[in-house]
């Protein structure tokens, strides 16, 4: 029992990390029909910027933050530079290509600055664990499943109630017609890619003290996201983070019960398995296209 | 006519091959080259091995060179990639036309580099990696040498250390799903069974895995007193948090690959981690350490024996810079064959161990000059990794 609850415990938290990083492909996606490949980067740079703020004497709460600023300023640059010219045309997928690039650009920048060894940075989250029946788990590891739960909460609260959010869901139904109704779609879909790009500095910021900050933290983190927001229903935010969670909660129980080499396998075995079955995830809408 | 053309220009272009490379094993020159990481993740084993060598040949130059002339030292990147290894190699042996080259941190370039070594014929030492099959490959004439540990006695060593410290003799072996801890679970199987134990879990993991709670669980559940890890510091830093989270708290023993910050990773969970290692700065410091240590705070402006994050590297560089030096003394000629049957025969008081000889011809085993003898441990406390002997862990054995 004890074991099963460690599990899921466990697998939660994981999970929490795939749901967040999956939740910012779903917003750059929803506004513009491309995504940043190097969104796990982006976590990267905001947990590698707090940590050197830190080493710079700045106090933690204020390195946090700008850090998580620094990833916002990141992902409006780069959908300035790397997507916006290569989605022109409605079939392009330059925008692939530019952003992994910019992806392993940054990573080997993060590399020869930061230095190959992962570092930690400080939190009360990690002090020490909290037990529930039995098992084990710490404070700033329950935060993360919650922090995607409320993540994904206010995105809906937004996409309802307010104008940018209306927008945003205009943009992504039908940019021209979007724009015909005087809205400025390039403003929007920059606003959408700073805001995907908040959140993942923020969760990079978030995990760090669980996970260590490294300039390599993200590339796994960024594909195992990516899978989870295909098998989610790229198009569906509680889609993203119910099946980021369960993706999670599934490894642990792999881990556990059968190997962990069989890990990705299973993991992965399952990705296309969903994919056959569901051809546009498991909560995706399918998306109607006029010709 | 297309084939008679193909042909005679493949033998033009063997002949003009054939040329070069006995042009190129022709003369030797006083230099001694390295390939290793000096960049990514593991820059830092390049650096150490880097500060070693140059501080030795400082010293050799400084009283005349070999054979009357300087020895240089020429270091390549190859950023842990076996190809880029066998390519340094290469260009060490055939265009550096060096007397000798210094291995680097990866275990996998070493074995990646074992074949271009024996069949060019130049004088490999290794100063780092420990892959066993690296080194024991089987080849006659062997030309790959090492001084550094091996995971064959380092199984071994840590095999006899766990038990004396375990009080069911139920180990768990915790191991990274790489080469290098993939390589070193039959040699820690074949030592536990040396002496009539078998391991009661054996769980791997992979990079940058970020929870082991399941292995934790699994090991703990076998019933297991002792935990011998084969880790690097990021992933050792998982292992002890899922540790803490289960509420199991073993006694852990690991290979050095947890030797750089793990301290600083895991903070008071680190407290009491034993680790292997050929050679330390830290703690007290003997005359002969103080002094090689005052050297290196000099030429590179290390404040403190912390900033090393390899110690052992900088050490067993140095030591194999002089076992070098005096094998080419001793056969009287930069001639890698000559040199190679004079590395048999070389005497020398190092830094990390007394070599005498350096290597033995007979037993395919001693190309490995370090003997188990000289492995030391060190363990992690407050932070810092110090000598066992010179902390209370070491005292409440």
């Amino acid at each position: 029992m004890t074991t099963t609850i460690q599990y899921i415990l466990s697998g939660l938290a994981i999970g929490g990390i795939y749901a967040l990083v999956a939740l910012g492909f779903h917003i750059m996606w929803s506004a513009a029909r491309a995504v940043n490949f190097a969104h796990g980067d982006t976590l990267m740079l905001g947990a590698v910027l707090a940590v050197v703020g830190v080493d710079a004497e700045i106090p933690l709460p204020i390195a946090c933050l700008l850090g998580i600023i620094a990833g916002a300023v990141f992902g409006v640059l780069l959908e300035r530079f790397a997507i916006r010219p290569f989605t022109a045309t409605s079939n392009s997928i330059g925008w692939m290509l530019t952003t992994i690039a910019v992806g392993v650009m940054i990573e080997s920048l993060a590399t020869l600055q930061f230095g190959g060894f992962s570092r930690p940075l400080a939190s009360p989250g990690v002090k020490s664990a909290v037990h529930i029946l039995g098992a084990g788990v710490y404070p700033q590891e329950l935060a993360i499943p919650v922090f995607a739960l409320l993540v994904m909460f206010g995105l809906k609260l937004m996409q309802r109630h307010t104008l940018v959010g209306r927008a945003m869901q205009a943009v992504a139904h039908d940019k021209r017609a979007a724009a015909l109704m005087g809205i400025n779609v390039n403003r929007i879909v920059a606003f959408s890619f700073a805001l995907a790009s908040l959140l993942g500095a923020a969760a990079g910021v978030l995990v760090a003290p669980v996970i260590q900050v490294s300039a390599s933290m993200g590339a796994l983190l960024g594909l195992k996201g990516f899978a989870v927001a295909i098998i989610g229903g790229i198009t569906s935010a509680p889609g993203v983070v119910i099946s980021g969670l369960c993706f999670g909660i599934m490894e642990k129980f792999v881990e556990g019960y059968i190997s962990t080499a069989a890990r990705e396998i299973i993991g992965f075995s399952v990705m296309i398995l969903v994919l056959l079955a569901f051809p546009h995830g498991l909560f995706g809408k399918r998306e109607v296209l006029k010709v | 006519m297309f084939l008679q053309t193909m042909v005679r220009s493949s033998v033009a272009v063997a002949a003009v091959l054939g040329f070069f490379s006995t042009a190129a094993h022709a003369e030797q020159e006083p230099c001694i080259g390295n390939s290793a990481a000096t960049t990514g993740p593991a820059a830092f084993g390049g650096q150490s091995i880097k500060m070693g060598a140059e501080i030795a040949i400082d010293e050799i130059n400084a009283k005349g060179g070999v054979l009357g002339k300087p020895l240089r030292f020429v270091q390549y990147d190859d950023a842990g990639a076996p190809p880029r290894g066998v390519d340094n190699t290469r260009r060490v042996a055939l265009s550096d036309k060096c007397v000798a080259i210094l291995g680097g941190y990866h275990s996998t370039v070493a074995v990646a580099q074992a074949e271009p070594v024996n069949e060019i014929g130049i004088p490999y030492v290794g100063v780092l990696a420990a892959n066993t099959k690296a080194i024991e490959n089987g080849k006659t004439p062997n030309f790959m040498f090492r001084v550094s540990a091996k995971d064959k006695w380092v199984a071994r060593f840590l095999v006899e250390q766990a038990l004396k410290s375990s009080k069911t003799g139920k180990i768990a072996f915790l191991y990274e799903n790489t080469g290098w801890g993939n390589g070193a679970l039959p040699d820690v199987k074949d030592a536990m069974s040396k002496v009539g134990k078998e391991l009661v879990a054996a769980e791997t993991f992979n990079w940058a895995d970020q929870d082991m709670t399941p292995q934790i669980i699994r090991a703990r559940d076998a019933g297991a007193d002792l935990v011998l890890l084969w880790a690097l510091d990021r992933e050792g830093n998982q292992i002890l948090r899922s540790m803490d989270k289960v509420g199991w708290k073993p006694p852990i023993i690991g290979a050095w690959g947890i030797a750089g910050n793990l301290g600083e990773l895991a903070g008071p969970l680190a407290n009491g981690v034993e680790v292997i290692q050929t050679y330390t700065f830290m703690g007290s410091m003997d005359p002969k350490k103080q002094a090689f240590w005052d050297k290196l705070k000099a030429k590179y402006g290390i404040k403190d024996p912390s900033e090393i994050k390899m110690g052992s590297g900088v050490a067993n560089a140095y030591d194999a810079v002089y076992i070098i030096a005096k094998a080419i003394e001793k056969a009287g000629s930069y001639d890698w064959a000559k040199v190679r049957e004079a590395l048999y025969t070389v005497n020398y008081d190092g830094l990390v161990a007394s070599y005498e000889p350096a290597f033995d011809a007979k037993d395919p085993e001693r190309q490995d000059a370090i003997l188990p003898k000289y492995y030391k441990l060190t363990v992690w406390t407050d932070g810092k990794l110090l000598p066992l002997e010179q902390t209370s862990y070491g005292k409440s054995n």
